[in-house]
């Protein structure tokens, strides 16, 4: 996942500038976009056919209401992710116009008629030549592990696709969750975030340098700072006995795999002799976590924050239910009933979050 | 006069060559970013020893004993095999360009452990899925050759297919690997020591050991093959069954250590050209210097990986951008290839 941190925050915060400068698109009139490839892009006011190339966006699309303006997905979300199909089923059966490689069908592409097209900033050169092949806008987006990020890209998009209202809705509804926890770890300071590794990308020595989650849940990612902030949320490698020197409290894995896919798992990191001095092994604090979904799900990262907070902050006292919250959030994303029940049976998150 | 300074050449060589993988091993003990205080690591490997392997646990015992110790193991033996195959193999073919990619092993593992990653899940590891795919491409070097196989062009022309054939192989399970099985195959083709557990080297260790055994005991009957096979056959040597057998050591030694490191490239080229610049194509020499010099540059690549930053680099990645500019300039000035 390369690209650009920097850029990506720049973007957002032109972006969301832009927005409170402007008015609302209208259909016809052009709104001037830049990008997370710090690429100024002219897109149709209120588009009414859309490629998307990235999963995140996508899903942002379908959240703001705009669903049925798609006219073309990529592979992963038909054929390889079990969200998806859950949140958007109509969205889900859309033509593929990626391939596993995400490379896309340029004849299929323009037979669809797109207005604009998203893209993913980690194809970077995939922007320029789709605008050259079929003569249409590409903007590239993502949030990089940042949460301010998505919701400029959720601002972004609202005003792209003249949904502002729905996207402001959605914005306040996500500080409605986040301001609370947001506060409260503002308010305990460096000593009382537990610090915490995370095992990211199917490998126990893979970690993400940025995700901000974990630090608005009120903890401490130990390996933040351990790349250049410009390379964004990017993965880092350490090695086993870098994670001893760490000596971590808690240890999150992401669990977004299917259980037969896992290859680090809670059991194998607890019995495993390297890490039995860990503080988070000692004390048995190792966790799934959902983790990236090819890029985010924007209610799903909500529902990771306020799981974190609970795992991390058990002090705070029995709250309500988290799998309850978790309906009420997806329901407002995506206006669908038992969503995040439908995505535990296939995760059997039910077997690791708290009730 | 120019023979004596050639054996006291050779003479220094050979101490080195002794003395530089133990120098490193014990320094590389003392390496980490777990600070071990050097006073402290006799004892606790002492400890250990009498213990067997169980009793003490700190953190300093866990991170030497369970971490370091393995890992440094893993890549004195992987270096070695590498290297030993490599030289084998170029002698045996009297070609310089011959190593592990050459008879199609490294793709083969790489096939294996893509299979592991991508479809056949946590139940069946990449380590073995790579061995197994390993020898089988040897298997099938050896039978596209067919009776051809004492002849050099037209075993490595097999091995050029049957690695093409694994490579795409390798390329269609890459292009169905869902993004997250991708993300670790990628990790795992770049190579890697750091993951080494003692349940890995129990496997390997013995099948390498072996392997590096044989083929240096082989070293005599190297420098028969490498005359050419008329020679050989002239001498007695049955030139089909040498070579399949020395083959078929190669594999088992590369495999046995790919299976557990990942694709790590070059050593097995680059090692024992350094060697014969060195000492001269001498196969009782290169072979067990190869050994020697191969397993101290993998174990120095390693303290560079694990020790140059807090995250790691992947060795694969290291001993490419090292270890090809190395031999460029050595090349450059040798101005000849020794073989």
């Amino acid at each position: 996942m390369s690209g650009a941190g920097r850029a990506v925050r720049t973007a957002v915060l032109a972006a969301a500038v832009l927005s409170a400068l402007s008015g609302p698109a209208r259909a016809g009139q052009s709104v001037a976009v830049t990008d997370s490839l710090g690429r100024t892009v002219k897109v149709p006011g209120n588009a009414s056919r859309i490629i998307s190339l990235e999963p995140e966006i996508t899903r942002i699309i379908v959240a703001l209401g705009a669903g049925d303006r798609l006219v073309g997905i990529d592979f992963f979300l038909r054929h390889q992710d079990h969200l998806f199909p859950i949140i958007a089923p109509a969205a889900a059966r859309l033509p593929v116009v990626s391939n596993q490689g995400q490379e896309l069908n340029y004849e299929l592409a323009l037979r669809l008629r797109p207005e604009i097209v998203f893209a993913s900033p980690s194809e970077f050169r995939m922007a320029e030549s789709i605008e050259k092949k079929l003569r249409v806008p590409v903007v590239s987006l993502a949030s990089l592990g940042r949460i301010d990020a998505l919701v400029g890209e959720i601002a972004l998009l609202g005003r792209i696709l003249g949904r502002e209202e729905r996207a402001a809705r959605l914005a306040a509804f996500v500080e409605e969750r986040l301001g609370p926890l947001r506060r409260g770890a503002s308010g305990s300071g460096e000593k009382g975030r537990p610090s915490i590794y995370l095992s990211f990308w199917g490998s126990l020595v893979r970690t993400p340098v940025v995700y901000e989650p974990v630090d608005m849940a009120g903890g401490r990612n130990v390996a933040a700072g351990l790349l250049p902030d410009y390379l964004g949320a990017a993965g880092a490698t350490v090695s086993v006995e870098q994670l001893v020197v760490w000596d971590p409290e808690v240890i999150l894995i992401q669990g977004s795999y299917p259980p037969a896919e896992r290859r680090v798992t809670v059991e194998g990191i607890l019995r495993d002799p390297r890490l039995a001095s860990v503080r988070a092994v000692r004390a048995g604090r190792v966790h799934y976590t959902f983790g990236y979904w090819y890029w985010w799900d924007p209610a799903l990262v909500l529902v990771e924050t306020v799981y974190l907070r609970r795992i991390l902050h058990p002090e705070d006292g029995p709250a309500s239910s988290l799998a309850g919250e978790a309906e009420i959030v997806f329901k407002e994303f995506y206006g669908v009933d038992g969503a995040f029940a439908a995505l535990c049976r296939i995760l059997r998150c039910h077997e690791w979050i708290p009730k | 006069m120019s023979g004596s300074r050639n054996r006291t050449r050779t003479t220094a060589i050979t101490v080195v060559a002794i003395v530089l993988p133990l120098l490193l091993f014990v320094l590389s003990l003392n390496l980490g970013t777990y600070r071990i205080p050097p006073k402290d690591v006799l004892p606790i490997l002492t400890r250990a020893v009498f213990s067997g392997g169980g009793g003490e646990s700190s953190p300093a015992a866990d991170v030497l004993i369970r971490i370091r110790l393995p890992r440094l193991l893993l890549a004195l033996f992987a270096g070695a095999a590498l290297a030993v195959s490599g030289a084998s193999l170029q002698a045996l073919f009297r070609n310089p360009l011959v190593f592990e990619f050459s008879l199609g092993i490294s793709y083969g593992a790489a096939f294996g452990a893509a299979l592991s990653l991508v479809f056949l899940g946590a139940k069946v590891p990449a380590q073995a899925a790579a061995f197994v795919f390993a020898v089988v491409a040897v298997l099938a070097v050896l039978f596209v050759a067919g009776r051809a196989a004492s002849q050099v062009v037209t075993i490595l022309l097999s091995g050029v297919i049957v690695s093409a054939l694994f490579q795409a192989l390798l390329s269609l399970v890459e292009f169905f690997a869902n993004p997250y099985a991708l993300q670790a195959l990628i990790f795992w083709l770049m190579g890697s020591l750091g993951q080494a557990t003692w349940t890995d080297l129990a496997i390997s260790l013995p099948l390498i050991g072996v392997g590096i055994a044989a083929l240096i005991g082989l070293r005599w009957r190297l420098n028969v093959l490498s005359l050419g096979e008329d020679e050989a056959r002239t001498l007695g040597v049955d030139v089909r069954r040498e070579k399949v057998l020395v083959i078929v050591l190669a594999a088992l030694t590369t495999a046995a250590a790919t299976a557990v490191t990942g694709v790590i490239s070059w050593i097995g080229l680059i090692v024992p050209h350094l060697v014969r610049m060195a000492v001269g194509p001498d196969n009782r020499k290169v072979i067990p210097l190869s050994a020697a010099f191969g397993a101290s540059l993998l174990l120095l690549a390693d303290d560079i990986a694990r020790s140059a930053f807090a995250f790691e680099i992947p060795i694969g990645i290291l001993t490419s951008v090292v270890g090809i500019p190395f031999f460029i300039v050595l090349l450059k000035r040798s101005g000849k290839v020794w073989l």
